[in-house]
This record gives structure tokens, sequence and C-alpha cells, in this order.
């Protein structure tokens, strides 16, 4: 489908739905709520653009804008913090940009069945601002924690730093509101009850509005889960002589079976020589520290306390060496800022540009690291030798299961690359980059993603191989909720499911 | 001549918006108080940085971006929350300048034809009676030094108390407890002969050029006295004394600019200024983003808080408080007086979940919204400025204070 222009009456309408002033149609309107974090065709911005952005606050104008689209056919884009590291929230086709920012109310605490109810444009920290007077928070914990908000979560099924202690954004969200394609508001769960974790009853309609990127609906409620603040924090960081050694320290760690055990990250020997290029951090290591691991646990002290002790000794007896409580303790609370910094970015002639940010997310299990690690960085090289804008941030690989940290890993290659140099040839070139990393994902069978999205180009092409009959399920499910392809149209290769028309 | 002026300032910010456009994560999203309100990300640092790219490269022009920088205090909160700044920034000597580009995109702006309609006529008026037209009061050039009528100050001399117009014309307690506060303690300052405004939020409207006509008058008034250093009570002189005038001036401009909150620490440490009088009040204290967030002062108010008997000071730290803003600065509230009240509403909402009777602040142009926006509240918070408390607990009698 294409999108219709959208008339005066149109945008008359929709002012009607939200009111005048939460309709925009200026172009910085436009422009700021095109792009997100991930590498971005600059010099075709004005390619991606919506052609209108409405900013509603409640359920029911969500609900009627998205009506108003269907029946003319128009795209939906939704939008929360336009945060994410893949194209999510990037509009292909124009149409109308839901920006949902100001759907940012806590509903409900209900601190009797631990959980709070709110509309999904608040930040997480800012909830647990909020919440904090009651002794409880709300867990989840990206890199992005200070920035990224409740709805962007849901739409991408985020990943959680402190997953294996507390859970990821699917296991923190146990019932939601959504808007659906064709204007319905239904509340989706486990089974039923907004409030209720675990159910048998129908299908489990919650898992398949998570992680869909905008593309079968709106979420505008969610009811999340509340644990208790915890007394304890543990974060130790160790240093290893090599990857290998590092390698195996991690595989005994995350199989110790400590239930405080929040993350177990892995940074390898590229990572570490990143990282000294400017990280005061890691500049006073001895430089046979070659790499290192952070480990974090969460609890009550009378927990935390003896399975820290335990943790010390694992990684001492695998060739860790503890780097001490002021790298442990500062570097693990500042996780967030040091999401990504573009100030890093060295040319090969080590001449120091600004560098936009690829962050590969894929899933990988812990025996195909090693391999993957090692083509990835491959062919990082070759692209840097050959073009001159990019550059090789080197790896994390994080504990990647809720609950139980052991088996696979979100596995991140971080890739520079100079952004006011793209052009259609280096576009070109990155979008190939990306695909090899990605074949070599698949040729260890691994997921491309375990908290972006498979959106953008050189991930999205490759949903239908990873999924295998998985992907004509999904595609019918898309032509039923959403008959005239108007949700976050061109995402996840779902235009095939109208191509039989 | 407006493209020329567009193609030199994207010249210039270039390199700096690229620095957050390529980050792009939007961690000053959060602490900014206009977007905290808004929730529009056109209001956002981010997006102030992204139009730079856009002009460079997509077209974008003066006209299309204008009116979105009208979206902010200046408070200055962005450029702490950066992670650039943070985390590499010592490094690589690099500090996000988000502040500055906006008050330069205003100053383009002004200078390519797109004006503001109430800050037009705001630095018009302020040209006309050379201070600023401040709300509801009349304002007269005659009048500026009323305030100072029973204190006998005299006029020059080595160090000048600069008295900002809000002060001089509307709050007039917070200068006269300051002046006789610094008499208190034997320090010897004087008056200008004619202050007129600083000029800072002409600059801040971008309207440069007219606000250098203030700064031209005050420096050469200072010098006519025989100045050399200058004692602001309002943060909002203090970033123009020690922004904009050296700006304006380069080498030419000597003056030694000292805030009041840091000399009255000073005095009270070297017990010059003896505070005797128990103030039975419990407060907690407003960092004023200027002090705080652009200058890093935030421990001399502090001091002087817990220095007063009887005090029971509820702090809230300030860095907590890089996210808070009473939506007064950067000529906000000129343009957009609802959204500023909001701002302060919930400025004042923070306050209220301390306990507390009494909100200080060190920021002469936040007390008159908070005051308003603590008479909402049904715990009736009231706010006073912190020269004021210290003269009461120095046993001055000030006078009135304007609610």
């Amino acid at each position: 489908m294409s999108s219709v222009a959208i008339s005066e009456p149109v945008i008359d309408e929709l002012r009607a739905i939200v009111g005048p002033t939460y309709v925009l149609t200026s172009k910085t309107a436009r422009y700021n709520r095109t792009r997100v974090p991930a590498p971005f065709p600059v010099h075709r911005w004005s390619e991606f653009l919506p052609d209108i952005v409405v900013l509603p606050e409640t359920t029911e104008q969500v609900s009627e804008v998205v009506k108003l689209a269907n029946r003319l056919k128009i795209p939906v884009v939704p939008r929360a913090g336009g945060t994410g590291l893949a194209d999510g929230a990037v509009p292909l086709r124009g149409g109308i940009l839901v920006d949902i920012k100001r759907m940012d109310k806590i509903l409900e605490i209900d601190l009797d069945n631990r959980t709070v109810t709110l509309q999904p444009g608040i930040n997480m920290l800012k909830l647990n601002e909020e919440i904090l007077k009651y002794g409880v928070f709300y867990p989840d914990d990206p890199a992005s924690y200070p920035c990224s908000l409740v709805g962007g979560r849901i739409g991408t099924s985020g990943f959680s730093l402190i997953a294996g202690r507390y859970g990821h954004t699917r296991d923190l969200v146990i019932s939601m509101q959504v808007v659906l394609p064709t204007g319905e508001i239904i509340e989706v769960g486990d089974g039923g009850g907004r409030k209720i974790r675990k159910s048998s009853t129908g299908f489990h309609l919650k898992h398949l509005f998570m992680g869909h990127q905008g593309t079968l609906g709106i979420c505008t409620e969610a009811t999340l889960e509340l644990v208790p603040r915890p007394e304890a924090e543990f974060a130790a960081f160790f240093g290893y002589k090599d990857f290998e050694s590092a390698y195996r320290s991690t595989g005994a760690l995350t199989k110790s079976g400590l239930a405080t055990l929040a993350s177990v990250v892995l940074f390898d020997e590229r990572k570490i020589q990143y990282l000294r290029r400017d990280d005061e951090a890691y500049i006073p290591q001895p430089r046979n520290l070659k790499s290192v691991i952070a480990v974090s646990m969460y609890g009550a002290v009378d927990e935390v306390k003896p399975a820290g002790r335990r943790l010390m000794q694992i990684a001492k007896d695998t060739g860790g060496k503890y780097l001490g409580d002021e790298v442990s303790q500062g570097d693990w609370a500042s996780r967030h800022d040091r999401y990504a910094t573009p100030l890093h970015g060295r040319l090969l002639d080590r001449r120091v540009v600004p560098m936009c940010w690829h962050c590969e997310d894929a899933s990988i299990n812990y025996s195909n690291i090693p391999n993957v690690m090692r083509e990835w960085h491959e062919i990082a090289d070759r692209y840097i030798k050959k073009y001159g804008i990019f550059d090789d941030w080197g790896c994390f690989f994080y504990t990647n299961a809720a609950y139980k940290p052991w088996g696979d890993y979100l596995s991140e290659i971080d890739i520079g690359i100079w952004e006011q140099k793209l052009n259609d040839k280096t576009w070109k070139a990155w979008v190939n980059c990306k695909r090899e990393i990605t074949e070599v994902t698949l040729k260890y069978n691994g997921s491309i993603t375990a908290c972006h999205g498979s959106t953008r180009e050189g991930d999205a092409e490759y949903v239908p191989e990873e999924m295998g009959g998985g992907f004509e399920v999904m595609k019918r499910i898309k032509r039923v909720l959403d008959p005239n392809n108007i949700m976050n149209p061109g995402k996840n290769m779902l235009d095939n499911a109208y191509e039989e028309d | 001549m407006s493209d020329d002026l567009q193609q030199k300032f994207v010249k210039k910010w270039l390199d700096n918006a690229y620095g957050c456009f390529s980050s792009g994560h939007k961690f000053c999203r959060e602490v900014c108080p206009v977007m905290q309100v808004t929730r529009n990300e056109n209001h956002s640092p981010t997006a102030f940085h992204a139009n730079i790219v856009a002009m460079n490269n997509n077209g974008l022009t003066v006209a299309d971006v204008a009116e979105d920088y009208v979206n902010c205090t200046l408070c200055g909160a962005c450029e702490l929350r950066c992670p650039n700044t943070l985390f590499t920034g010592d490094f690589y000597r690099n500090r996000t300048e988000t502040v500055k580009v906006v008050k330069a995109m205003r100053a383009l702006s002004v200078k390519s034809g797109v004006e503001q309609p109430n800050w037009k006529r705001w630095v018009e008026a302020t040209i006309d009676k050379k201070s600023e037209p401040v709300l509801d009061v009349p304002i007269d050039q005659d009048r500026v030094a009323d305030w100072a009528k029973e204190l006998d100050l005299p006029i020059g001399g080595e160090t000048i108390l600069f008295c900002d117009c809000e002060a001089a014309f509307y709050r007039t307690s917070v200068p006269k407890a300051t002046a006789m506060v610094l008499k208190r303690a034997g320090f010897k300052f004087g008056l200008m002969k004619e202050q007129w405004c600083c000029g800072g939020p002409a600059a801040e409207m971008g309207y440069v050029e007219q606000a250098r006509e203030f700064a031209e008058h005050n420096l050469s008034d200072w010098r006519a006295v025989g100045a050399k250093r200058i004692i602001t009570l309002d943060p909002h002189d203090y970033i123009t004394f020690t922004e904009d005038y050296p700006a304006y001036f380069k080498n030419g401009y000597d003056m030694e600019i000292v805030h009041i909150t840091e000399l009255v620490a000073e005095l009270i440490k070297e017990k010059k200024l003896r505070l005797k009088k128990p103030v039975k009040r419990v407060v907690t204290y407003h960092d004023p983003c200027r002090l705080n967030k652009r200058k890093g002062i935030y421990e001399s108010p502090r001091e002087i808080l817990r220095s007063i008997p009887g005090l029971t000071f509820k702090d809230v730290d300030h860095v907590t408080q890089w996210s808070y803003c009473s939506g007064a600065g950067g000529g906000f509230a000129v343009e957009r007086p609802q959204i500023a009240e909001e701002i302060s509403r919930r400025r004042m909402s923070r306050a209220a979940e301390l306990d507390v009777d009494i909100l200080v602040s060190a920021c002469v142009w936040s007390e008159r919204p908070l005051t308003a926006r603590g008479k909402e509240l049904d715990s009736k918070i009231e706010v006073r400025d912190l020269m004021e408390l210290v003269a009461e607990a120095a046993g001055l009698d000030y006078g009135g204070v304007k609610t």
C-alpha cells in the first residue's frame, strides 16, 4: 500500500481528536521524530520523515487516531523515547507519527499485589524516583535507563542489565492495554486479569504484543512488576591475562547457580584496547590485563554477602584478578552513562573523529562465542581498511536469559561509523558489513537480535530465514490484525504478508 | 545576508552538534525542565543540535527552527547530564555546549528578522526604561535605588553591589537585606551612579547588540566610580558579568565578579558576620539553575543555611536538583508563561513532599513564581531569599517581603 497525502480535512480530524496544540506539522517536528541512535543515512534524512505528528494523552485518542488512519489507509508509526538502537521508530512510509511521550502518568500503585499501572510514556528512572518512598522499584535496567520509555521497552521487548536476577521487560510487564491496528482497545496478559502473572487460559497474548515493533498496535497502558528494593548490591570487575581465560571464567561464574546473580558481562580484548584509548578506569591497569568480566548481584544482605564471597573465589580460581572496589563500584554505577560516546571514534591513522554507534545485539550460545567473535572482527577489519570511515570498538557478551544466566549471551560488537562521510556508496558498504555480521550469527544458530529488534537494513532481510515456518504464521497474524498494513509498514519484512493480493 | 549568517552559524556549531547527533541518546531529556512538562521532542536539547545538522545538509533554515529555541530556560542541566561531558569530557577537553547554542540561535533569529513578539516588546521596554519591565510594577529609572533610601549607602568605591531589576523594583527586601548584612559585617561597598539593566535578558532573547549597550553603560559607570569588584545578588547577573561581558569587552574587562553567597559564606567563616538569632523554621533549599548547574556554586548557600541557628534544613542533593527549575530563566516565562508556571508548580510540589514551611532560594527571579505556586499548596509553603534569612538570623529588620 502507499500513503495518501495527508490533506487539510484529515489534519482537522486529527486536531479534533487530540486537540490543535498536539498536532504538529512543522519541519522540525517531523525531522526530530525520524531517526534513532542507530546508524542512520543522514544524507537521506528527508526520505524518512513522517507526514504529521500527533501527541495524544489518552488511550481513546490513540484509538481514534488509529481508526482514522485505518479508514484512510495512512501509515501509523508509534514512537516512545526514540532511543532504540534499531529502526523500530523510524518511519519508512511517512504517515502519522504517534508520539506517546505525553502519556506519562502513573495510574495506580498497588503495594499489596506489588504492581504499578501506568501510561507507557514514562521513563524508568523517573518512575523509580516516584516509587522510591514505598521501598519498591521497577528493575528494568537497560543502558538507556535514564532516557528510554516503558512503551519502547515493550515495543522492542527490551534487555535489562540485571535480568539474571529480575527478568527482562517481557518478564516485568504483567499485562497491558493495546490499541489494535483497527482501533479496538484490548487488554492482554498471560491470560486475563490485569495483575495475574501466570495463567493457562487461552493463548498467551502478552508475548505476541511484546517486541512487535509497533507492527501490531500501540501499547497505551501497562501493569508492571514491583520488586523490593534490594538491601545489597555487589559489583565486581575482574581482569584476565587473555580472552580465553576470561571466557572460561564467565562459564564458571554463570553456572554457579547463585540466585542473586544479576549479570555477568565479558569484555573481549578488542574492547579493552578500545577502552584504553581514553577510559581512565582502565589506564592504570597493567598491560598484561587483556580481558575483563563484570559481575553484579542484588538481594538481601544475608544472601548477597556469602554469595559474593563465593563469586570472588570462583573468579580467582579461574584466573581472575579483582580490580578493586573503586573500579568495580564506580564502573558498575556508571554503566548507563557509558552507553556510547561518539568522541571515542578513531580512524586508521588514529585521528579522532565523532562517530555514531552500531551496537550489534545478537543472541549467541556460550559455546559459539569465540568463533562468532573472531569472525565478526575479521569482517569489521576488512571494512575498516577498505572504506576508512569505520572503527571496531570491541565486543561485550552479556548473560542473556532471565533468572538462568548461563546458556546464551547478548553478543555485541560495537562499530563506529563516521556519519558525516555517509553517502550512497558508504551507506551501502555499511549495510553489506551488517549483513555479513548477521550471516555469521545465523551460521552459528544464533538470533539476529536479543533486544533492539530486527528492523534495520542488514537485519530485516534475514527475518524469514531465522523464523523459518514461523514466519508464515507471523504473516497470517499480521494480515488478520492489520488488514490494511497501516501499523509501522515496511518493518520485519511484514509487507510480504500482503503480496498474495 | 541571512544565508551568510546561517552558514557561519552552522559552520561554527556543526562539530558540537554532531557530538550530540552521533550519540543521539537523549540522556538530557528527562532532566530538562521544559521537556518534563511539554513532553514535546522539539523542545529537547537533542533536537536543538539535530536541527543544526539538518540545516547543514537537509535544507532547514533559521525560519524553520527559530521558534523551537524559545523552549529553553538556559538552565544548563542538559550539558551536565550529557554522557559526552560526563565521561569523556575531561579527556578530550570537550563539553557539549547547548546553552551557548540556544543563545546563538536566538541571536541569529533576531538578526535574520525572525522575532518573538513578547521578547521584542520586553526588550523594547527595557531599552526605553533602562531597566527591565518587571511585571505589574511601575518602572522608573529615578526609583532604581529607592530600595536603599534609608540605608545611607555611598555611591562608588572599589566594590559595587549590583542590584538586579526584579530586586530593585519588586522584591526590594532582597537587596535591602543583602546591604544590611554586608554593613553589619563591616564590609565596604557602594552603589552605581545609575544602574541599568545588566543586559543579560536581552542577550538571552537574542538581542545582543541591545544587550551590549547596557553592558557599555554599566561598565563605564563602574569605571567612573573607581570600581574593581562587583557583588551580584542575582545569579543571572553573575552569568552576564562573567560570561557575556568578557565576550563583549575581551581584554578590556578586568572586573572581579563575586557572588553574594560566596562572599557571605566567607564572612561567616571569618566570624565577621555572626548569626545569633535562632530562626525556628523547617526549610529546604532551591538550587538556582545558574548557580548550581552553570557555575557549580552549591556549597556556599548550604554552608550559610547550616550556620543559621534554630533552622531545620532538609537538604536535597544538588545533583538531584539538576532536573529542578523555577521556570523563571532565559526569557522563557515571558514567551511561554503557562509552561513556566507548571515548571514552578512542580518545583514547589517537590518541596511540599519534604514537609517544610519555607523554600529558601538564592535567585530573586525564581522567588515570585515560586511564591505564587507555594500559596496554591495546602501546606502554604513560603518562599524566602537566602539573604532575607541571613538578615533575620543576624537580628536585622529589613522590612517587608513582597509575596
